[in-house]
C-alpha cells in the first residue's frame, strides 16, 4: 500500500478516559473483530492490567478502514497509560505520525492528559483532540474542549466528539484521522532504519519485536543489525497484528508490524533501538535511544517457608515477559539471601510483586522501596546507591545527592491550600500555577523523589475528594543534607529497615517510626527492644512487652474443626514474616518505613 | 463402620442471649420447642437405624440452655436418648443447666431419665460481673440449683466459671473459686473470657465501652486456679478443666482423644468414620430438613490420615497428661516424637514442651502458650 493511504497513530489519554474502548471500537468497525468478540478492551491482554484498569504493554494493530470509497491502513499503536512507563510511551509515540488525545467528557483534562499531550508534541505529532463518553448524562463536552484549548493550546476547532461505547461520532473521527493526520514520509529506497518500540516474549517464537519501518524495506530472511546492542540476527518472520499475528514477506517504509528473529531473551532487545541491514547499515541510529532507567529499588526476600531458589525461579520466569525490571542477588545481614530489584516506578514495583505472588505462587517479604542516590566519597569517587543499607559510613561521604522530580498536579482550585501545605511538609518547591478554568488549576512543583514515594498520591486524592491527578518525571539530582537512620532490634541493626532522610526530620521521623514498628511487630515470648540511631547516637527507643498467655480456653464443644481452623489462621499470619535474630517481623513492618510524618 | 460411644445433643434455645457467647443459640419463643424435640428424636433414630452406634457410654446435652425446654418436652427428649444408653454403671449422662432455669420439676425430670451429671453455667459469684456477661441469674441461684440437683439424686455437679471478666479483680476471682469449692462440686471448668468474633462483647470492647482485664492479671488468675484447685483436691486435667479423682468429664475426654461421636441438633458437630460434620446453624432450617427426610448437614470434611494425626496431637496436648506416645503410635503408625520432631525440638528447647518415655506434654509455661505450641502440630 502506498504511504498516502497509511496512518500510524496512537491513542493517548489519562487513565480510564476510554482509550482502550475506542481502540476496540476501531477494530470492530474495520471488521478485524466481530461485535460478538468485542469483549472489553481486546488490546489489554493481561488479567492484572484489566483489573487495575491500566495498560502495561503496548500493542500495535493493523486494520483497514474504508473512507469515501478508498481503503486506508490504520496502524494503531497503543501506549502504556501509567506514569512509570514514560520512556515506553515516548518510544511508542516515536513510531507514530499522529495521535488522538482522548479526554473524558465528564472529567476534563487531567494530569496525564497534559503529560501525554506534551509527549506527543515533543515527538512532533499532529494531534486530534477527542472528547469521549458524550453519551453520559454528566458529560460537559464543550467544557472539556475549552480546557484542551486553554491548557494545551490545541485548537478546539478540530475536536471530535464521540462515545466509544455506543459508537456515536466514531465514523466522523475516522474521516478526521484520514484528513488531519499526516501520512508517513519514509523513503523506501533509503538504508534500512526500523524502530523497535516494544517487545514481548512468546513461549513458541521467542522475542517478538514491535517495529515501525522509518526508511527502507525490511524482508523476511534478511540479516539485520541491532545498532544499540551491536548484535546481528536473521529475521525468521515478519507480520502484522490484525489483531491475530499474520505473517507477511516484507514491511516497507511507513508500515508497522512485528519481527521475529530467534532472539531468546527480552534482555537482548532494548526498546528504542534501531534495526538496520547488517551488510549495508544506515549511517546512524534513530534518535532517542536509552537503556532502561530504574528509578525505584526494593529487595525481595523469601518469606518464612519459601526458598531462595523458588524466588529466583519466579523472578527469572517473570523477567521472560518483563525486561524492564532488574534483579541481582543481594545478601542482607538481617534477612539473609534475596534479590535487589529495580523498577521503572512504584506501580511497576507493585505489579511485579503481585505477579510473583499470583502467577508464581511465591510469597515474598518486600523491603520499603528506595530511590537511587548519588554520592561522592571523600576520595572523590562517585557512585550510585540503591538503598539506605548500602550507604557507606556518613564520615566517608563528601556529598549525597537525591533525585528531584517535576510534579504536575491538576486539582480543583479549592484544594490548593491543602496541597501547598502537603508540599511544604514534603520539601516541595513551588514553581507555578496555571488556571485551566476558574475552578481548576495546574500546579507545578519540584520535589525530592523520595518524598512522594509512598502515599503522596493517596494523600492528594483524599485532599481533593478524588479529583486531583498528578504526573511526574525525574529532572536531575541535587545535593541535600541527608542522613542515614538506622533501626536496631534487640541491639542488632536491621539493614532492611534503615532509611535515608533529611537531617532536620531525622529525629521526629525516627521516633514516629519506632512507634509504628511497635504496633506492627507482634508481641513475642520475650521483650523486644527497638532503637533508632544516627551513626552511634541513639535518638529514640521503644520496647514491645512479651506476651504471657496465648491459650484458647474452650474447645468449642465437639467442634474440633473450628479450633483447628483458628490455630491454622494464627499460623497463616506467620507467613510473610521474616525472622531477625529471634524476632519475627511481618511484611507490613518493613513498609512502615515509608509512612509519612503526620 | 465406627461404633460411636458418645452423643452430643445441641438444644439451641436460651431465655435471653449473653453478649460474650458465640455458641449458636436463639431466644425460645412459644411453639418452637416441640418441633425441635421431635426433630432431635428423629435425627437420633436415623443414626441408630444406620448402625452408627449401639449404646452410648457418654451423653452430653448442651446448648443453649437445655433446661429452658418445657419439662414435658425435656422429658420427651431425655427419654428418647435414654433408650440408647448403656448400663448405668458405665454411663455418664450430662445436661447443661443455667441457674434460675432449674425447678424441682426439671430436676426430677433429669434424674428420672438417668441424667447423673449436671453442668451449671455459674460463670461468677459476683453480681456486677454477671451483669457484664448479660447473665440474668443471681449468685444465690447457683447455690439453689446445685442443691436442687443434689436433692433429686444427681451425683455429679460441675460448675463453669469465667475469669478475665471486665471489672473482675484477683480478689473477686478468688471469691468465685472459694464459693464454688464450698458447694462441694466434683468438677470445675475455668474459662478465660474470649472476645469472640461477631459478639456484642467484642463490639463493646472495640468501642471502648469496657476495659479488658490486664493480661498479667488474667495470667495470675489462671495460675491461681491451677494451684488452688490442686490444693483443694481438684487437680487440673485439661487446659480449662479440674476434677476430683475419677470425676473427669468422660464425654469431653472423647473429644480430646479425638474419638468418634455422634452430634445431633442445629449447629451440632459430630465425628463419624473420619468424617467431621456440622449441622446447619439455623433451627428452622434444621427442623425443616429433618421433617422432610433431608440431611441437616451444613459442613462435611473427610479427614486424611495426616490431618487426623495432627488434630489428635493438638487435642491431646490440651490434656495435662499430654499425648500418650504408645497409643498414638498404635493409631498413626509413628511415635509423635518422630512425626513432630521439629515442633517438639523447638518448643522443647524453649521450655514449653516436656517429653518423657511415655508422654509428650505441655509444661506449665507451655500451658499458657498452648495455641502457639499446638499450632505447630497441625
Amino acid at each position: 500500500m502506498d504511504q498516502q493511504h497509511i496512518r500510524n497513530f496512537s491513542i493517548v489519554a489519562h487513565i480510564d478516559h476510554g482509550k482502550s474502548t475506542l481502540a476496540d471500537r476501531f477494530l470492530q468497525r474495520s471488521g478485524a473483530i466481530s461485535e460478538r468478540d468485542l469483549k472489553e478492551q481486546v488490546l489489554d491482554d493481561m488479567d492484572l492490567e484489566r483489573e487495575r484498569g491500566i495498560t502495561i504493554k503496548a500493542s500495535a494493530v493493523t486494520i483497514h478502514m474504508e473512507v469515501d470509497g478508498e481503503t486506508y491502513m490504520f496502524n494503531l499503536i497503543d501506549t502504556p497509560g501509567h506514569v512509570d512507563f514514560h520512556y515506553e510511551v515516548d518510544r511508542a509515540l516515536a513510531a507514530c505520525d499522529g495521535a488522538l488525545l482522548v479526554v473524558d467528557a465528564t472529567q476534563g483534562v487531567q494530569a496525564q492528559t497534559v503529560a501525554n499531550a506534551y509527549a506527543a508534541v515533543n515527538n512532533n505529532l499532529d494531534i486530534i483532540p477527542v472528547i469521549n463518553k458524550i453519551d453520559l448524562a454528566s458529560a460537559t463536552p464543550e467544557d472539556a474542549a475549552l480546557e484542551i484549548e486553554h491548557v494545551l493550546g490545541i485548537s478546539a476547532e478540530n475536536v471530535q466528539f464521540v462515545s466509544a461505547k455506543t459508537g456515536e461520532g466514531v465514523q466522523e473521527l475516522v474521516r478526521a484521522i484520514v484528513q488531519h493526520l499526516p501520512a508517513p514520509q519514509g523513503d523506501p529506497q533509503a538504508p534500512l532504519q526500523v524502530l523497535i518500540f516494544d517487545s514481548e516474549y512468546n513461549d513458541y517464537r521467542g522475542v517478538i519485536c514491535y517495529v515501525r519501518v522509518m526508511h527502507g524495506t525490511v524482508r523476511k530472511g534478511q540479516k539485520v543489525l541491532l545498532m544499540g546492542r551491536q548484535r546481528t540476527h536473521q529475521i525468521t518472520e515478519l507480520g502484522k497484528f490484525r489483531p491475530q499475528m499474520t505473517a507477511c514477506d516484507q514491511l516497507a517504509a511507513g508500515e508497522t508490524g512485528y519481527m521475529v528473529a530467534s532472539i531468546k531473551s527480552l534482555h537482548d532487545v532494548t526498546v528504542g533501538d534501531t534495526i538496520t541491514d547488517a551488510a549495508h547499515p544506515a549511517p546512524q541510529q534513530l534518535p532517542g535511544y536509552q537503556p532502561p532507567q530504574h528509578m525505584v529499588f526494593c529487595d525481595f526476600y523469601p518469606s518464612t517457608g519459601e526458598t531462595f531458589d523458588a524466588l529466583r525461579e519466579a523472578l527469572e520466569r517473570l523477567s521472560l515477559n518483563d525486561a524492564s525490571f532488574s534483579f541481582t542477588p543481594q545478601h542482607s545481614d538481617a534477612l539473609g539471601p534475596g534479590y535487589r530489584c529495580g523498577f521503572l516506578g512504584l506501580l511497576h514495583m507493585d505489579i511485579v510483586q503481585e505477579r510473583l505472588e499470583r502467577e508464581c505462587g511465591v510469597s515474598v517479604v518486600q523491603t520499603a522501596p528506595s530511590v537511587t542516590y548519588e554520592i561522592t566519597l571523600r576520595d572523590g569517587t562517585r557512585k550510585r546507591v540503591e538503598s539506605a543499607g548500602d550507604l557507606p559510613e556518613m564520615g566517608h561521604i563528601e556529598e549525597l545527592r537525591e533525585p528531584i522530580i517535576e510534579l504536575a498536579i491538576i486539582t480543583p482550585a479549592d484544594s490548593i491550600g491543602n496541597i501547598m501545605q502537603l508540599a511544604e511538609q514534603r520539601r516541595g518547591e513551588y514553581k507555578k500555577t496555571e488556571y485551566l478554568s476558574p475552578q481548576r488549576v495546574l500546579l507545578t512543583y519540584e520535589f525530592p523523589f523520595n518524598e512522594i514515594l509512598y502515599d503522596f498520591y493517596d494523600k492528594l486524592k483524599s485532599m481533593t475528594r478524588g479529583y486531583g491527578t498528578m504526573d511526574y518525571h525525574v529532572i536531575g539530582y541535587r545535593a541535600s543534607d541527608l542522613v542515614k537512620l538506622d533501626i536496631l532490634i534487640n541491639t542488632v541493626p536491621v539493614d532492611a529497615l534503615s532509611l535515608i532522610c533529611h537531617r532536620t526530620k531525622a529525629e521526629a521521623r525516627g521516633r514516629r517510626f519506632l512507634i509504628k514498628l511497635r504496633r506492627e511487630i507482634p508481641r513475642q515470648q520475650f521483650e523486644i527492644r527497638l532503637q533508632a540511631a544516627i551513626g552511634s547516637k541513639v535518638i529514640a527507643a521503644e520496647s514491645i512487652k512479651p506476651f504471657r498467655k496465648d491459650v484458647t480456653a474452650k474447645c468449642y464443644g465437639g467442634d474440633v474443626t473450628r479450633k483447628r481452623k483458628l490455630l491454622e489462621k494464627q499460623k497463616e499470619g506467620k507467613k510473610r514474616m521474616k525472622t531477625v535474630g529471634r524476632v519475627e517481623i511481618p511484611q507490613k513492618a518493613f513498609m512502615t518505613v515509608l509512612e509519612p510524618e503526620d | 463402620m465406627t461404633n460411636c460411644r458418645a452423643l452430643y445433643v445441641h438444644v439451641p434455645f436460651c431465655r435471653t442471649l449473653c453478649g460474650y457467647c458465640d455458641f449458636y443459640s436463639e431466644v425460645l419463643t412459644a411453639g418452637r420447642a416441640a418441633p425441635l424435640v421431635a426433630a432431635l428424636v428423629r435425627e437420633l433414630a436415623g443414626y441408630a437405624a444406620r448402625g452408627v452406634f449401639e449404646r452410648f457410654d457418654t451423653v452430653f446435652v448442651g446448648g443453649g440452655t437445655p433446661t429452658v425446654l418445657p419439662p414435658s418436652e425435656l422429658d420427651r427428649l431425655l427419654r428418647a436418648i435414654h433408650a440408647y444408653v448403656g448400663p448405668v454403671g458405665r454411663l455418664e449422662f450430662t445436661v447443661e443447666a443455667n441457674p434460675a432455669t432449674v425447678t424441682d420439676e426439671v430436676a426430677a425430670v433429669l434424674a428420672a431419665n438417668g441424667v447423673n451429671r449436671v453442668s451449671i453455667g455459674a460463670q461468677s459469684f459476683s453480681r456486677a460481673e454477671l451483669r457484664v456477661l448479660d447473665r440474668t441469674h443471681d449468685p444465690d441461684d447457683v447455690v439453689r440449683t446445685s442443691a436442687q440437683c443434689r436433692r433429686a439424686g444427681i451425683r455429679q455437679i460441675s460448675l463453669d466459671l469465667i475469669f478475665g471478666i471486665p471489672g473482675q479483680g484477683l480478689d473477686s476471682w478468688h471469691e468465685s473459686l472459694r464459693a464454688a469449692l464450698a458447694l462441694g462440686v466434683e468438677h470445675l471448668s475455668c474459662y478465660g473470657l474470649t472476645y469472640e468474633a461477631d459478639t456484642p462483647l467484642l463490639r463493646q470492647r472495640d468501642a471502648g465501652l469496657i476495659k479488658p482485664v490486664d493480661e498479667e492479671v488474667e495470667t495470675e488468675m489462671y495460675e491461681t486456679a491451677i494451684d488452688w484447685l490442686a490444693g483443694a483436691g481438684l487437680p487440673q486435667y485439661e487446659i480449662s478443666n479440674f476434677a476430683r479423682p475419677g470425676a473427669q468429664c468422660r464425654h469431653n475426654l472423647v473429644y480430646w482423644h479425638n474419638q468418634p461421636y455422634v452430634g445431633i441438633g442445629p449447629a451440632a458437630a459430630g465425628f463419624i468414620d473420619d468424617v467431621r460434620y456440622k449441622n446447619v446453624a439455623d433451627t428452622a432450617a434444621y427442623v425443616e430438613a429433618i421433617q422432610n427426610g433431608r440431611s441437616p448437614l451444613g459442613e462435611r470434611e473427610q479427614l486424611a490420615p495426616a490431618r487426623r494425626a495432627g488434630e489428635t496431637a493438638m487435642l491431646e496436648l490440651r490434656l495435662v497428661e499430654g499425648i500418650d506416645r504408645q497409643r498414638f503410635a498404635e493409631r498413626y503408625g509413628q511415635d509423635p516424637v518422630v512425626m513432630f520432631s521439629d515442633a517438639i525440638a523447638r518448643h522443647g528447647a524453649a521450655g514449653l514442651l516436656a517429653v518423657s518415655v511415655t508422654h509428650v506434654r505441655l509444661t506449665r509455661a507451655g500451658l499458657l502458650l498452648a495455641n502457639r505450641v499446638s499450632a505447630d502440630f497441625l
